[in-house]
């Protein structure tokens, strides 16, 4: 038995020190990360793009107030670049890229109103991100919302203003109306009944209409409000969003990439023959293989979230050994993963190359950067076959969602890495055996 | 091919027979290794000398035939006998970004080696004399000394079987004959050496040697017996002052000790085929006295091996 434990800590010493001999690769794989994600966070500022939009209408005059009153209140998403009069030079300076939205505001819009037509606002852009012309169409939206609800507010004002004189008459009316009731004789009971209706409905009406002209006219065109807050009750930066994420697209990618270049080297340099005729099994093989590179990654791992936290102060609002459990069976299970490139691979460079083409399939397909729940249903199958997609998850949900991992993800990530030691030790079997 | 087997044979193969699709890399090969001896497997590049090794390894599985290393076939192998061999491979296979010593404790693991292991690694070191050299990488080390590694990561486990292929390729021919030197210590330590090389002259060393040509075994027999089985005998170098007539050579080729036609060298010198050398000069003497010949020298000649193989493949060739 004892021999089963010297045997599996040649790999464990032999991967350790080969790794450690190359401290500036240390370096790169700690700073690295950090670095990019630092960089991350200062290439995008928490706030949205703002656009350069120039407005187009045949008499800039007549809403210029209103023009004024908009850009100033949208400042963070507009910046007005004027008033053309000329639709087309306005459509060529979009097309030079010399501005990002044009909106063509319609002749005589107020008139098409009156004549119980919408006046439609016209939005150009030069966009061919999908996200940005999504951006663009909500920003359009806004803008169109913004001047319904200024014209409202407007129409509001007015007929609050215009009621008043309409109050007055009221309270004429049901002075009248008492007066009528008094003249009327008290033996005619059904005439003083209907006069006594008709002053209660004035006065219920004037009410009415004192209440229209008590509420403000925002209040009146806006009645409800929103509020949104998430659970943690913290609103996160881009950096501290995409942490989770990084941090498990790397520690996938650096446990499939060394793994993937371990066996294959060994197969390419011909010691596999002498593995093959030593007492050493393929599983004792496997296993000194997984801890090394386990404990080195974990360390790795230790690091780089150290650096999170302290420097770019990204919070893990879970429990930590929460966090340490997830980072584990994260390594276990891209750790066979690599393991299993390594023994279909011939060379080296096809090992890099399934690699590199696994870090792109995570980037696109683990919720990296597009929400799984956007995914098609027969994809997704695609998505949760990958290490990242669990770990995104589970880190997500710990860092800062401030949960636990959730456990049908850990057991779905489990099962997946005990399936790949299973079949690498059965590779690696019949490598060392045929 | 007849072999002298015994019980204390720790290699035994029978037909031994390995294909690779049509191309047969070894064919009927039978042979014997005694206990405690140094083989050497001699033959050109090509000739099936690794995929024997391979079979006796239990890294190849053979085609057809038996055999039987350490008294067991090599695919029924335990981790214990497994343990009990040692194999250096031809190329260099350990870690270039470890050191020397880093190797040694690495193959030591992979064998098993109890953990209490410093002293004898450091024995091994001193024994391929690269104690001075144990913190240098793998990388940084001459091939030279890349096999002097490679020979102690073998031994690591003090193995009582060593099959070394081609342990002195491409090394210069001082250190060849080092390494010819740690054989011969490993041989009086108790341990049996297997050894490829295709060195003919390397034959010498051995103690009993195997002659592989196109995946056959041509002949196994000591050096000394390879000379022989080459010539037909020994070969016994006359120069006398005169020079032999053509009628005094006849006379010398019908002596019944003397085998096959007289080879002459020059004016001066012949060559002739005997039984036994130290039984045959006397009598050779005697018969050139009596033919009034003056002889300046003769003695028994080795021929090189580089010759004796040769000599070896042509008769095979006019066998075939």
């Amino acid at each position: 038995m004892i021999r089963f434990f010297i045997r599996i800590s040649s790999f464990l010493g032999k991967e350790m020190t080969e790794i450690f001999r190359q401290p500036l690769l240390i370096l790169t794989l700690v700073l690295g990360p950090f670095l990019i994600m630092s960089l991350f966070g200062l290439a995008y500022p928490d706030q949205n793009r703002a656009l350069r939009t120039t407005f187009v209408a045949t008499n800039p005059d007549a809403f210029q107030n209103e023009l004024v009153l908009f850009t100033e209140a949208y400042s963070s998403t507009i910046v007005d670049q004027g008033v053309e009069t000329d639709k087309d030079l306005a459509l060529s300076k979009l097309a030079l890229n010399e501005t990002d939205l044009v909106i063509v505001i319609p002749d005589a819009p107020f008139e098409t109103i009156q004549n119980n037509q919408q006046a439609e606002l016209e939005v150009y852009h030069n966009e061919v991100d999908p996200f940005q012309t999504g951006y663009i169409q909500t920003i359009a939206s806004i803008y169109v919302n913004e001047v319904n609800r200024r014209i409202l507010q407007t129409v509001t004002e007015q007929g609050q203003a215009d009621s008043g004189s309409l109050q007055s008459g009221l309270e004429t009316a049901i002075a009248k109306t008492q007066e009528l009731r008094q003249a009327v004789s008290p033996e005619d009971a059904n005439a003083t009944t209907q006069a006594a209706e008709l002053e209660k409905d004035l006065t219920d009406l004037h009410e009415n209409l004192s209440t229209f002209r008590s509420l403000a006219s925002g209040v009146l065109v806006n009645p409800f409000s929103v509020k949104t807050s998430g659970l943690s009750g913290i609103q996160f930066t881009v950096t501290g969003f995409f942490a989770p994420s990084v941090i498990v697209l790397l520690l996938q990618h650096l446990s499939i990439t060394f793994a993937a270049l371990s066996i294959v080297r060994e197969s390419r340099s011909g010691i596999m023959e002498l593995f093959r005729v030593a007492p050493i099994t393929a599983f004792e093989t496997l296993v000194g293989k997984y801890l090394s590179y386990l404990f080195f990654e974990i360390v790795l791992a230790g690091i780089i979230t150290g650096l999170a936290i302290w420097l770019l102060r990204i919070p893990i609002l879970g429990p930590l050994q929460d966090y340490a459990l997830a980072v584990i069976i994260l390594l276990f299970t891209s750790l066979g993963v690599g393991f299993l490139i390594s023994l279909i691979s011939q060379t080296d460079t096809q090992a890099v190359q399934y690699s590199m083409l696994l870090l792109l399939a995570s980037i696109f397909f683990s919720g990296f950067f597009l929400d799984l729940r956007l995914m098609r249903e027969p994809i997704t199958a695609l998505a949760w076959s990958l290490p990242a997609t669990y770990g995104i998850r589970m880190l997500q949900d710990v860092m800062l969602r401030g949960s636990s991992v959730p456990p049908t993800i850990f057991q779905g990530i489990a099962l997946i890495g005990i399936v790949l030691f299973v079949v690498d030790w059965f590779l690696l079997k019949r490598k060392m055996e045929s | 091919m007849k072999n002298d087997k015994t019980a204390e044979n720790v290699v035994e193969t029978q037909e031994l027979t390995k294909s690779f699709g049509a191309d047969v890399a070894v064919q009927s090969l039978s042979m014997y290794v005694p206990r405690g001896k140094i083989f050497g497997f001699i033959g050109p590049s090509g000739c099936g000398k690794t995929t024997t090794v391979r079979l006796l390894t239990g890294f190849y599985k053979p085609t057809s035939g038996t055999l039987s290393v350490l008294g067991k076939d090599p695919a029924a192998f335990s981790k214990s006998d497994q343990g009990k061999i040692g194999y250096l491979i031809q190329q260099f296979v350990l870690y270039p970004d470890l050191t020397v010593w880093e190797n040694l404790n690495f193959a030591a693991s992979f064998y098993g080696v109890s953990p209490f292991r410093r002293r004898r690694l450091n024995k091994l070191l001193d024994f391929v004399e690269l104690s001075g050299d144990r913190n240098k990488l793998a990388r940084d080390l001459s091939g030279g000394m890349k096999r002097r590694l490679s020979l102690a990561a073998t031994m690591v486990h003090n193995p009582e079987l060593l099959f070394l292929d081609e342990p002195t390729a491409g090394i210069d021919p001082i250190l060849r004959r080092k390494f010819w030197e740690y054989f011969k210590e490993l041989q009086a330590d108790g341990h049996t050496l297997f050894i490829t090389t295709q060195y003919v002259g390397e034959a010498a060393y051995c103690d009993l040697v195997g002659v592989m040509y196109e995946g056959r075994l041509l002949m196994i027999a000591t050096p000394e017996g390879l000379r022989k089985k080459a010539y037909g005998g020994d070969v016994v170098g006359i120069k006398t002052t005169e020079g032999m007539s053509f009628e005094q050579r006849n006379q010398v080729e019908a002596l019944p000790f003397v085998h096959g036609k007289v080879k002459v060298i020059d004016a001066q010198e012949n060559d002739v085929i005997v039984d036994e050398a130290s039984a045959a000069i006397p009598t050779l003497m005697e018969w050139c006295q009596a033919q009034n010949l003056n002889v300046e020298t003769i003695e028994e000649k080795s021929p090189p091996f580089d010759d004796v193989f040769v000599k070896i493949i042509e008769t095979e060739a006019e066998h075939d």
